[in-house]
């Protein structure tokens, strides 16, 4: 073991460390139950920052992930009818616009302002969908339903409709074909293989096998057609009345709205404006996140400090041994960063490992209630997140090393016998 | 205070500087220490010493007469509130941190009461131990040397072990060899027998004598044992912060008293 240790030494220690790196070194492992408890003191301060930083971030992102992935992110459409006041008349542009956005509801050119949109920063995907309400029934009773129209393999990057899929299929779907939610199909008494009839607002009227029953668990959701079913069922011809948007960063969306209506006609409604508050409570959340982060590194600093402090400053007598034979302060303080910043490297390194150990299982656990597909059925939503880690590892470190020098400093500092006694 | 057979240190440097022609190795002028705090504690009241290479001298006087202190300033481990202190000729108040560390090292040797043998390393480690803070590390000359001094002392046998395995004597014996690591001109040693019984005492002082003789490095010997004071070169005695040098015959006679 000694000898080991030795050969280490003379590898990897210049010959100006050796005896600050041995005394170190002899220090940490003639400490026993001491260096013990300071190890785990670190390991434990690095195992709480690293639970609570991937909890909450966990949470906050599971949060916003389950808000998000099912909505758009910006919504293109022919802005609303205003009431006409007196100054649009004055000014004929503005009324010329005015006139054209109260004719035609849908989007003409929507070809041409999906390919712009395609081209700009930040757009994850686009989907130019048909969307209204009708009428679903089999046989009698009509049930009310709300009619998207769109390329499945466009849509379901946008609002995912595959992955919530109990039955059949969305990808894919055929010219006759309609998927719909689990709470029409039991309003309907119907199933996947059966045929519906749909009828839109507009009085269009046309009949569709399901291809698909999906359920979100959220009330009642939209049925989906093709982008054409949709079209002629509320005689669009090739038009569609709104343009879906997808984006990777979604707290950066405001940007891209502000570019599309600047390209193009339409209004482009960032996500932000209905859930304005979700936003503030994310926020909120996320500077709580960071607030406990900051109180539990300082809470186990804290307890760092006063473990270690005590024994370096049970060391003091050697301190002045030392410097009585010779040693420089420079070389006391070489002692305790060695010695500090070994107990802060096999601590953290082992809060590091337990902490994601412990979040790792954590993050297996499932809901007793959960069906058995998604993500989302994890009891804690927990996020490995490295940055905090790294960060709590560096913290760590740091504390660890400052508690180990700066009562060795004050010792170093005096005369030799004043610290003997 | 001085009675007829004290004579003042700087009379008796004088004769022996002039008979022996030894260097002079420590020497203070008009040292004083006072401690200060709640109640200033006057300790030394201005002396004057000398202490010549080759010497063995003992300094005796009552508990808490400030024989420690004294000490202690000598080997620059603390510092003076007034007068001089010369090491090898060198004030070592015009001395900064780094050029004491080095002063300590290469020019002077401790043995304190206690042996403050370090419980981490082994006896030949410990012995090795002012070699290593000042080079980082033993070369084969310098280890050869302390494990003839270890052999000198009878400590062959136990240079693996760790202090808390040897005996107070055994411990003792190589803080000494400790002392000389660095081959110092002198080793100030504050009681060294003060904890060993009689027997391990007075091996532990015959040895000093002996490290004094054949290397020459001077001793100054705090001791109450007036046994050993005897077998000194020459006995100071501190005295209501004064310091004398007194014949061993005066010293015999305040011994019968
Ligand atoms: N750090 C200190 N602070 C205050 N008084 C001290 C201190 N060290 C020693 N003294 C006092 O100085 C005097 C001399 O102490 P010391 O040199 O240890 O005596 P000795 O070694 O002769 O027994 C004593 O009265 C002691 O109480
Ligand atoms: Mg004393």
């Amino acid at each position: 073991m000694k000898s080991f240790f030795n050969i280490f030494i003379s590898a990897l220690v210049p010959k100006k460390l050796r005896f600050e790196f041995q005394l170190a070194l002899r220090h940490l492992l003639s400490g026993g139950w001491q260096t013990i408890l300071t190890i785990s003191a670190v390991a434990a301060g690095v195992i709480i920052v690293i639970f609570i930083t991937s909890l909450i971030f966990g949470l906050q992102e599971m949060m916003s992930d389950l808000l998000t992935e099912s909505i758009p992110h910006v919504v293109v459409q022919v802005e609303d009818p205003k009431p006409k006041t007196l100054t649009n008349t004055e000014n004929p542009t503005s009324s010329r616009i005015e006139e054209q956005a109260s004719q035609l509801k849908f989007i003409d050119n929507w070809e041409q302002v999906v390919r712009t949109i395609r081209g700009l920063p930040n757009v994850r995907g686009v989907s130019p969908v048909v969307s209204g309400q009708g009428f679903a029934s089999k046989g009698a009773n009509p049930v009310g339903v709300s009619v998207v129209g769109a390329e499945p393999e466009l849509l379901d990057v946008i609002t995912p409709i595959t992955k919530d899929l109990t039955s059949g299929k969305y990808r894919g779907l055929g010219s006759d074909e309609i998927v719909i939610d689990a709470e029409l199909a039991k309003d309907l008494n119907t199933q996947v293989g059966e045929r519906i009839r749909l009828t839109s607002s507009s009085g269009q009227s046309d009949s569709f096998t399901i291809a698909g029953i999906y359920s979100r668990g959220q009330g009642r959701g939209s049925a989906y057609v093709t982008l054409r079913n949709g079209q002629s069922l509320f005689g669009f011809g090739t038009s569609v009345n709104v343009i879906y948007v997808k984006v990777y960063n979604i707290y950066d969306v405001e940007n891209l709205s502000n570019t599309i209506m600047a390209l193009t006609p339409y209004e482009a409604k960032p996500w932000t404006i209905d859930f304005s508050r979700f936003l503030v409570n994310m926020q909120m959340m996320g500077a709580s996140a960071y607030l406990i982060s900051i109180f539990s590194l300082i809470a186990s600093a804290f307890a760092i400090a006063s473990v270690l402090v005590v024994s370096v400053l049970q060391k003091s007598s050697q301190i002045g041994i030392l410097k009585s034979m010779g040693a420089r302060q420079r070389q006391i303080l070489t002692v305790f960063i060695f010695e500090g910043l070994g107990v802060a490297i096999m601590g953290s390194s082992l809060g590091a490992v337990i902490g994601m150990m412990i979040v790792h299982f954590i993050g297996l656990l499932e809901r007793p209630d959960s069906t058995g597909t998604g993500a989302s059925n994890a009891m804690f939503p927990v996020r490995i997140l490295p940055l905090y880690i790294g960060l709590a590892i560096l913290a760590a470190i740091i504390t660890t090393v400052i508690a180990a020098v700066l009562p060795a400093r004050q010792a170093a500092k005096l005369n030799p016998v004043d610290v003997m006694r | 205070m001085k009675n007829s057979e004290t004579i003042t240190v700087d009379e008796l440097a004088v004769e022996q500087n002039s008979n022996g022609g030894s260097p002079l190795v420590v020497e203070t002028r008009g040292l004083k220490k006072t401690y200060f705090g709640k109640i200033d504690v006057p300790v030394l009241h201005g002396l004057d010493i000398k202490i010549y290479a080759h010497e063995f001298v003992a300094i005796i006087g009552q508990s808490g007469s400030g024989k420690s202190t004294l000490l202690n300033i000598l080997g620059a481990l603390d510092v003076p509130t007034g007068g001089t202190v010369l090491i090898n000729g060198t004030d070592i108040s015009t001395l900064d941190e780094d050029e004491l560390a080095t002063l300590r090292s290469d020019d002077v040797g401790f043995i304190f009461q206690s042996h403050y043998l370090l419980n981490e390393f082994t006896c030949l480690e410990n012995a090795l131990m002012p070699v290593t803070i000042r080079h980082g590390e033993a070369d084969e000359e310098q280890t050869d040397r302390v494990l003839r001094l270890l052999e000198r002392v009878g400590l062959s046998d136990q240079i693996n072990k760790h202090p808390d395995e040897m005996s107070g004597g055994q411990n003792q014996r190589c803080a000494i060899v400790r002392s000389l690591a660095n081959s110092p001109k002198i080793i100030l040693a504050d009681e060294p027998t003060g904890n060993l019984d009689s027997r391990s005492g007075e091996e532990v002082f015959s040895m000093m004598r002996e490290m004094n003789r054949e290397s020459g490095v001077a001793f100054v010997m705090i001791t109450h044992d007036d046994r050993l004071a005897q077998a000194a070169d020459r006995i100071l005695l501190i005295e209501d912060g004064n310091i004398f040098e007194i014949s061993k015959e005066a010293h015999r006679e305040r011994v019968a008293k």
